[in-house]
């Protein structure tokens, strides 16, 4: 097998097996299609490569040599053959031969290949298949050549790739025009329509300079202008198409000459007499092809026409097939169904353009960035296609990676919004469960959904439109990969944006990702295997969903927040068990969450190099001496300052001077020993006031709210005493944790809970966590259902902060003290 | 490579050296900076705002090249600019004005974008976030502000919004003189300083003070390590503090409760520092005119570059994708000065008469790399898939039967045909049969 001797007679059998002689009549049925197995022994034996090395003989070499002139002799004799059929089997083979020959065979007779090549493209009467064969044989060769650097046939590996041969620059606009006339006549299959647009894409860097770029631009963006003009009559008001005008063509300078030198109008009107089909073809390679222009390489900086390409998308998404009220409808209805059959289509490549404008601006979208976060989030409100809805989380996930923590603040509610209706609606497959099942695995989600239902409730009210029976039509069935796509962006999300401003978003979030992962692996482990009765998607899709809905999971582990994530337990579980799952990506995934989150149970803050060593001045005494020793106390991973100042505790309580230090230890501690320090100082600074009332509130105003059922008035006050202007966060974040006490209201009847509850309603602004189509009162008869049947548990709950409050409401504030997360993690 | 450039209030240009070797490279004439006022551009090239006279109502900002000693650009912003900054990728430059406003040019047309009112007073520092997305400035006022740039171009939004910024730090009483930022995106901490002697450190994702460290003296420059395990603070007592972040600290020391230690060699104040995470190096700057380089694992001076006479304010450390030797800069110059020229002066008024540029964006296009490959092989693949398409026993089964009604089809159609000639034959036979008596009778 490795035997290089044998190589020869290898070759030589080969061409004796498969090879047609010139004078035998080819059999296409057999031989032919043997080829592929010939390519494949041709590869892996590389036995074209007549390898020099030193073990080899002379002997051998000259054999070999022999046997690859052969095999070329018989390939340009085929080559030569007037029949078409062996032409085409000679001229694919040279092909191969061209990347699987050695270097100095290659050198010395590229120049004959070539020459044979070429005089298979001119002639007009060859066959369709040797044309396209000789072509991509020809890329071949050049492809070869393009390795070469001093041939200078890089430039030439471009006009290849636009498949003219002659020297492009020359003929510019010949190109140009001939590839523009194909595209605008919209008659050739998709994927002959891609390829001719990146072609044209392409065109420009054979020039390679600022203004052709900018000019094909610019003139691609008119073209498709004109044609949306005549497609969108009737569906959109007539001054979209003079704005988008206007934004194309600077007042006062001149038209460019039309896209490859037809009005685009003729070609458009040629081709709606021709059929009545509306020209998406022409339109979205045209599009295709700005996407081309926007993500490839160019020599030199550009001028891109941001503003009129956004411009375009907006107007394309716009678009929904629906008449503008201000318009008389004179379309009928035919043309009506033509347009909206083809506008998925449409709206698919103007999203995908939106991604390349983000992938090619990176940070310089910037001025921009308010503009397409309005566009998407307006679309995704209205959007209900599948394809289309992944589409817009994968743009959600650009914006939210390429624009930063800035982005996420203000991106965050759309997101969620999106994700929390996609995911709660009924999967595609059976295997989602219904919501109540869920109650005795976990109690806290189900309050959380009532909530979010109520709340969808009242803002269809306050807002008076959208009926809930259509909102509800739109999302009753998610498929399950819009669902991986909802899981991946909160996943980002909950990376990039979790730190800040998320307090009124992120217990609905953790809750809902564990609920999803939970939900997910409940039926064992998805089949990644290929089934051979499935297609290939299909089979993975399900151990796709479970892998995004782990990944989200470990995301909101791992994100920052104030408290110890409430499901970790659940969610260690989970991890173990995935782990088992050997052999999988899920499997490999779960053994590094678990690794991840090792760090998050024992929290380290570790010195650069030997810190210690150098600093510590040994009278520092000697039981500071191993910091890096894991605190576990430590439940707050994202207070890295915490481990330290925790160990160094009793000597800062006992140095007074110091009243910001122990506000840091009062982060930890509660708020009500900070009232008792605090009337025992009265010396404090006004800064530490502020401060100590900032901590202190949520718990405080939190027993307030759910103790009386008043909240608005006890907690107004309080705003003013806030340093800084978040209030609003405050209020919902208190919100976010009263359904546990809501629960424990429920036990004086169902009518004061429901007062609560409408109460939580009218605070909880921020948090307006859509949960579409959920109704307002069987969504609450499930849950006071499922609370009371759950309020033996409340005392070993999930949560921190059912802890605090029932016990709060006890008024035993001493107690409270203790009611750290510690106790939490003492019962999961 | 990783230079050091450092430049200072008196006229000594900027110094630049090699922070391995020691080596000094070219030196960029004619600059006077003030503190946060030299910035390298994306590591693409310098700039520095200048401020000669303390008292001037203008100032101006000037680029330099790496390649080139004189100053290539100058732009006159309207007021006069002492801190500025860039992003990451060198797109933007931002300039703190001494009325408070902040600027926001775009570097590649030299536009003026943004221009918002964010402090009271004249804006002493800004910095980026790491993802450049956020941008935090601090003032004479006191005040540390936190923006989202995403909000500062969001117009729509900030009509809703009672303020622009996301946070503003109020707690220090007077001028800020330095700000250092963390690491951890939306969870970093900030540290800032102040000449009410204080450094105090902030939570981002919280939006208020950690800690609040006193220190015997004002300080003026703050370096975070890499580890976030402490931070180093420049006094004008000319000591180098070192203050607790996450390393512990005994309430019973010398300077005050944090401060671990510190490091002195000189008796003039400090006045900027930089740390460089590649070999623990801390960089300071004083007024005496010296740079030293510690070694923060020994705690000694390994390196001391000598800048000027006059006091150092700014040192950066600027990684290279380049060598900067002064041989090859001649023949790389001729090929980046091109790109170098295209960057316009800054503007001073925001400009939006021209509506046609401010639709447009100067990108440069992302560098895809296109892997060559050989098709041949694949295209034997495709093409005996559609002769074998068309050549399968079913399609040809299909085709036979099609085929076979054709035929059949033709037949009838034949037989139809026949059927018709024949009856046509029939009539004309009988036509000239019957007509030609008919004919005779008639002719007869």
């Amino acid at each position: 097998m490795y035997d290089v001797g044998l190589k020869p007679s290898m070759l030589r059998s080969l061409i004796r097996q498969y090879l047609p002689a010139a004078n035998q009549p080819l059999d296409l049925n057999t031989s032919c299609f043997e080829l592929p197995k010939l390519v494949s022994v041709l590869q892996t034996h590389r036995l074209l490569s007549e390898l020099d090395s030193h073990s080899v003989g002379p002997k051998l070499i000259n054999a070999w040599k022999l046997a690859v002139d052969d095999w070329l002799g018989c390939l340009l004799s085929l080559l030569s053959s007037d029949m078409s059929d062996k032409c085409w089997v000679g001229i694919c083979l040279l092909g191969v031969t061209c990347q699987e020959c050695s270097n100095q065979r290659f050198l010395t007779s590229y120049s004959v290949w070539l020459d044979k090549l070429l005089s298979h493209i001119q002639p007009p009467s060859e066959s369709q298949l040797v044309k396209i064969a000789s072509c991509t044989s020809l890329s071949d060769l050049l492809t070869r050549l393009a390795r070469f650097p001093e041939e200078g046939a890089a430039s030439l590996l471009y006009t290849l790739i636009t498949f003219f041969p002659a020297s492009i620059h020359h003929s510019y606009d010949k190109v140009e025009a001939a590839i523009a006339s194909k595209i605008l006549s919209g008659k050739y299959s998709t994927i002959t329509l891609k390829k001719l647009g990146y072609c044209l894409a392409l065109l420009p860097k054979s020039k390679g300079d600022k203004d052709s770029w900018s000019l094909m631009m610019q003139k691609i963006l008119i073209s498709i202008n004109d044609h949306l003009n005549e497609a969108f009559q009737g569906v959109e008001e007539e001054a979209k198409s003079d704005d988008a005008r206007r934004l194309l063509v600077t007042p006062g300078k001149d038209l460019p000459s039309p896209l490859g030198g037809h009005t685009s109008l003729e070609s458009g009107s040629y081709n709606r007499t021709s059929s009545e089909r509306l020209p998406t073809a022409t339109i979205s390679t045209l599009m295709f092809c700005c996407c081309k222009m926007l993500t490839s390489s160019y020599p030199v900086q550009v001028t891109a026409p941001v503003r009129s390409i956004l411009a375009l998308v907006e107007r394309l998404l716009t678009v929904d097939g629906s008449l503008p009220p201000t318009m008389l409808p004179f379309m009928n209805s035919v043309q009506r169904e033509l347009i909206c059959s083809e506008l998925p289509v449409l709206h698919a490549y103007s999203l995908e353009l939106l991604i390349a404008i983000i992938k090619g601006m990176r940070r310089q979208l910037l001025p921009h960035s308010a503009y397409v976060v309005r566009v998407v989030t307006r679309y995704f409100k209205i959007c209900a296609l599948p394809e289309l809805r992944i589409k817009l989380y994968s743009i959600i996930r650009m914006l939210l990676l390429s624009m930063g923590v800035g982005m996420a603040i203000y991106l965050a509610p759309d997101v969620i919004d999106n994700s929390f209706s996609d995911l709660n609606s009924p999967g595609g497959e059976d295997f989602e469960i219904s919501p109540v099942n869920t109650g005795p695995v976990l109690p806290q989600p189900s309050n959380r959904k009532r909530k979010h239902g109520t709340k969808t409730g009242s803002v269809e009210k306050q807002e008076g439109a959208n009926p809930k029976g259509g909102e509800s039509n739109i999302h009753q069935m998610t498929p399950i990969n819009v669902k991986v796509a909802a899981l991946d962006s909160l996943e980002l999300l909950l990376t990039v944006g979790s730190a800040s401003k998320s307090d009124s978003w992120r217990s609905s979030i953790d809750s809902l990702v564990i609920r999803t992962a939970i939900n997910s692996c409940k039926r064992g482990w998805g089949n990644v295997e290929n089934n051979v009765f499935l297609p290939n998607e299909s089979a993975s899709l399900w151990a796709d969903f479970q892998l995004s809905s782990l990944r989200a999971l470990l995301a909101s582990f791992l994100a920052p927040a104030r408290v110890r994530p409430p499901y970790l337990s659940q969610g260690l579980e989970l991890f173990r068990r995935g782990k088992q799952e050997a052999g999988t990506k899920l499997g490999q995934f779960c053994g590094y969450a678990l690794f991840a989150l090792e760090v998050l149970i024992h929290p380290r803050a570790l010195p650069l190099d030997d810190f210690y060593s150098a600093y510590h001045n040994p009278t520092d005494g000697a039981s500071n001496r191993f910091p890096e020793n894991t605190y576990s106390g430590s439940q707050k991973q994202n207070t890295l300052f915490f481990s330290a100042a925790q160990r160094t505790d009793e000597g800062a309580i006992k140095s007074h001077n110091d009243d910001l230090y122990n506000k840091w230890l009062e982060n930890e501690h509660n708020a009500v020993e900070d009232m008792k320090d605090k009337t025992s100082r009265p010396n404090d600074s006004s800064l530490a006031n502020v401060l100590e009332v900032s901590e202190q509130e949520p718990a405080a105003a939190n027993a307030d709210v759910h103790m009386r059922g008043e909240d608005e008035m006890v907690v107004q006050p309080r705003r003013l005493e806030e340093p800084i202007p978040k209030s609003q966060e405050i209020v919902s974040a208190k919100v976010d944790k009263s359904p546990p006490a809501v629960g424990t209201n429920l036990e004086g009847g169902e009518i004061e809970s429901k007062k609560a509850l409408s109460a939580s309603d009218s605070l909880n602004d921020i948090d307006h966590d859509m949960l579409s189509g959920v109704n307002k009162v069987d969504d609450f008869d499930t849950v006071s259902r499922k609370t009371s049947s759950t309020l033996p548990n409340v005392e070993k709950g999930s949560s921190s902060m059912a802890h605090l409050e029932s016990e709060s409401s006890m008024d035993s504030f001493p107690n409270i003290v203790d009611a750290d997360p510690d106790t939490d993690s003492d019962s999961v | 490579m990783n230079v050091v450039i450092a430049s200072s209030s008196i006229d000594g240009g900027i110094g630049c050296w090699d922070l391995q070797t020691g080596a000094e490279q070219l030196r960029y004439k004619t600059c006077a900076s003030p503190p946060h006022g030299l910035a390298s551009i994306g590591s693409s090239f310098l700039a520095c705002s200048q401020l000669r006279d303390p008292s001037a109502t203008s100032g101006h900002v000037l680029y330099w090249s790496w390649s080139k000693p004189q100053a290539q650009v100058k732009s006159f912003p309207a007021e006069p600019i002492k801190p500025i900054a860039a992003n990451s990728e060198g797109s933007y430059i931002v300039g703190g004005g001494s009325s408070g406003d902040i600027y926001f040019w775009e570097v590649a047309t030299g536009r003026l974008l943004k221009k918002w009112h964010a402090h009271y007073r004249a804006v002493t520092c800004l910095v980026f976030s790491e993802d450049d997305s956020l941008l935090i400035s601090g003032s004479e006022d006191g005040c540390v502000r936190v923006w989202s740039l995403f909000m500062i171009f969001d117009d729509v939004r900030q009509q809703q919004a009672s303020h622009l910024y996301e946070y503003s730090f109020t707690e220090h009483t007077l001028r800020v003189t330095d700000i250092a930022m963390g690491y951890g995106g939306g969870n970093a901490i900030i540290v800032s300083a102040s000449e009410d002697r204080t450094c105090k450190v902030w939570s981002l994702s919280r939006g208020r003070l950690l800690r609040n460290v006193v220190f015997p003296s004002i300080i003026d420059a703050i370096a975070i390590d890499s580890g976030e395990h402490v931070f180093y603070a420049g006094g004008r007592d000319g000591k180098i503090y070192i203050a607790a972040l996450n390393a512990e600290s005994s309430p019973s020391n010398n300077y005050g409760l944090h401060i671990i230690g510190s490091l002195t060699d000189q008796s003039k104040p400090v006045t900027c520092m930089a740390y460089s995470a590649e070999g623990n190096l801390l960089l300071s700057g004083s007024e005496d005119g010296m740079i030293r380089v510690w070694d923060m694992k020994t705690k000694n001076i390994v390196r001391m570059f000598r800048h000027s006479k006059g006091p150092v304010n700014n040192i950066l450390i600027v990684r290279l994708s380049y060598p900067l030797n002064r041989s090859e800069s001649k023949v790389q110059a001729s090929s980046r000065r091109h790109e170098f020229s295209l960057h316009p002066p800054l503007e001073k008024y925001a400009n939006s008469s021209d509506e046609d540029i401010d639709n447009k964006t100067i990108i440069t296009l992302p560098d895809t790399i296109d892997l060559p490959s050989y098709l041949s092989s694949q295209l034997i693949n495709d093409h005996i898939k559609q002769l074998q398409q068309q050549g399968s026993s079913a399609a040809a089964e299909m085709e036979v039967k099609r085929l076979k009604l054709d035929g059949q089809r033709s037949m009838e159609m034949f037989q139809q045909l026949k059927k018709v000639y024949d009856n046509l034959q029939e009539f004309c036979v009988n036509e000239l049969l019957d007509g030609q008596p008919m004919d005779g009778s008639k002719g007869n």
